[in-house]
């Protein structure tokens, strides 16, 4: 691995031990060793490649017998064997090490360094390591954007004795690592939520008699959040309708919105009235996901939609526009959002229908810019909307408030029209 | 936008803690609002006092950070109570007026009794 040090000067040359210590040009060397893995890994490895080619490099640079790479999964508060060299088993058996545990559980907890000097049950929680015949340590935490992500160790069969240089190196392959994995979990993170939302938002709506429906959707710029629409008819005949906005973004978001999404329509099963069907997808998040935070307004339509009845947990109220009338916000009861506290009384709007009125129901990124009141955003909303076919409502509403200027958050209108006798 | 730690200057008046907000809060900084919050209400804070009298502009993104933090401060045992005008809509909005007791100056937040 190490060239000759022709390029250390005399100075530094003649401070040089051969036996422990490397010269300065050595551990330059090594330094563009590491530098050079993750560089050229980044732009074409999955992350499990990256790991691999960067276990490979740092044993031959730190010439230890073993590598291996722990993630820190933050919901369970344990870190897994994700990627290992010589030591593969710990990856294969699925080694999993409590923070605050044994060596790497202690490296992860105090986000420092740890060497061991002598490596057994009362050091190191994971027996593959002893057994092993593992005589030395040494770990280093992944810290990305100040928090640690995982740990990094490489271990020695021979009990070499690891120095603070070594320290350092691994320090420094550690924090390229941390930075690659860090960049690649979140474009799959952004991939993965991409692919649940699209799978989450209805493919087809329902048509159901006497209604006409459209929807725009349109994900923010850079990293999708939490918004998502549902329309289903029920047994009864009546028309379910749902929008919603789970706090966060990306897979976090989706995920929870997902869980909302089977929940919410599990309930409308069991009853019709919008805030028991509200209520108890509050108690379910509740208990099942505590510290999530959600808006949604869950509407239940009559059949031959003359009335609606709403219900709005912390959501934005429709706007609703009459034939020859201007549009106005609906007069629903804003309830608390979903999550906020246990055992909310929910209250419900009913609002009479007539023949070709258009309720459109929306999502905060509609109305909310940056800088601007959000009665603003209200007014031009409701100033957009006319009792006219959905779709082409949705389109004036789309015109109107967005134009060709890029989404920043997501963006859903949902608007359903009571049909005209006769057709159109 | 601004992310500065100064944003968050945090003062103690006997058991209640006065803390500033941004003048703009949203998704880019919703997280970073609802941390500090949590930092300001540790168990020995009775009251802590949201001054959002400074800040022009709150979006939902804003609204959800404060109610998840509001769940946590209730359980450590610290009242929220909220001092604004200017972005008081989305508060009434999103019924989170309900939950925390929203003041128009901080005077008078300071003064409300319960």
């Amino acid at each position: 691995m190490s060239e000759a040090t022709g390029t250390a000067s005399p100075a530094e040359a003649g401070g040089v031990e051969v036996t422990a210590n490397v010269s300065r040009a050595e551990l330059e060397d090594r330094l563009r060793g590491i530098q050079a893995i993750t560089d050229a890994a980044l732009s074409q490895l999955d992350d499990h490649a990256l790991l691999a080619e960067l276990l490979d490099r740092t044993r031959a640079i730190l010439r230890t017998d073993t590598a291996a790479v722990l993630l820190l999964d933050f919901s369970a508060g344990e870190l897994i064997a994700t990627a290992a060299a010589g030591l593969e088993e710990e990856v294969r058996q699925g080694v999993r090490i409590p923070v605050g545990r044994g060596f790497a559980g202690r490296i992860a907890a105090e986000h420092q360094p740890v060497v061991l000097d002598h490596v057994d049950h009362t050091t190191v929680l994971n027996p593959i390591l002893w057994e092993k015949g593992i005589r030395t340590l040494m770990g280093v935490p992944l810290i990305a954007r100040g928090k640690v992500i995982g740990v990094l160790h490489v271990g020695s069969l021979t009990g070499r004795e690891f120095t603070s240089d070594d320290v350092e190196l691994l320090q420094l392959a550690a924090d390229r690592a941390a930075a690659a994995v860090a960049s690649l979990m979140a474009q799959e993170d952004r991939i993965a939520a991409e692919a649940l939302q699209r799978s989450l938002l209805p493919s087809a709506l329902p048509v159901p008699e006497g209604a006409e429906i459209a929807v725009r959707y349109v994900p923010g710029e850079g990293k999708v959040g939490g918004d998502w629409y549902d329309v289903f008819t029920l047994p009864t005949g009546q028309l379910g309708l749902v929008i919603g906005d789970v706090a966060g973004s990306g897979l976090a978001a989706a995920v929870i919105m997902g869980r909302m999404r089977s929940a919410l329509r599990a309930y409308a099963l069991q009853t019709t009235d919008p805030a028991e069907v509200l209520a108890g997808l509050d108690a379910k998040m509740q208990h099942f996901e505590p510290g999530a935070v959600a808006t949604v307004a869950y509407a239940v339509f009559d059949p031959g939609l003359d009335r609606v009845r709403i219900c709005s947990a912390g959501h934005y109220p429709p706007v609703i526009a009459s034939p020859g009338q201007a549009a106005g916000l609906a007069d629903v009861p804003p309830g608390l959002l979903i999550g906020a506290v246990p055992g909310v009384q929910r209250q419900v709007a009913t609002v009479e229908i007539s023949p070709g009125t258009l309720v459109c129901f929306y999502t905060d990124g509609l109305i909310e810019r940056r800088g601007q009141p959000i009665d603003d955003g209200l007014e031009r909303l409701c100033q957009a909307v006319t009792a006219q076919p959905p779709d082409a409502a949705c389109a004036a509403v789309m015109t109107a408030l967005v134009g060709s200027e890029p989404a920043q958050d997501d963006i859903a209108l949902l608007t359903v029209r009571r049909s005209l006798p006769g057709g159109t | 936008m601004s992310t500065e730690n100064h944003d968050y200057k945090t003062r103690r008046a006997g058991p209640q803690t006065i803390i500033t907000m941004p003048t703009e809060i949203d998704a880019a900084n919703a997280d970073q609002v609802r941390q500090a919050l949590l930092s300001a209400a540790s168990p020995d804070v009775t009251v802590l006092i949201i001054d959002m009298s400074g800040t022009i502009f709150c979006d939902s993104a804003g609204v959800h950070a404060i109610i998840a933090a509001y769940r946590q401060a209730a359980a450590a045992g610290t009242q929220l109570r909220l001092v604004t005008t200017s972005v008081l809509r989305i508060f009434q909005m999103t019924g989170a007026d309900q939950l925390i007791p929203i003041y128009p100056t901080l005077d008078a937040a300071q003064a409300a009794h319960k």
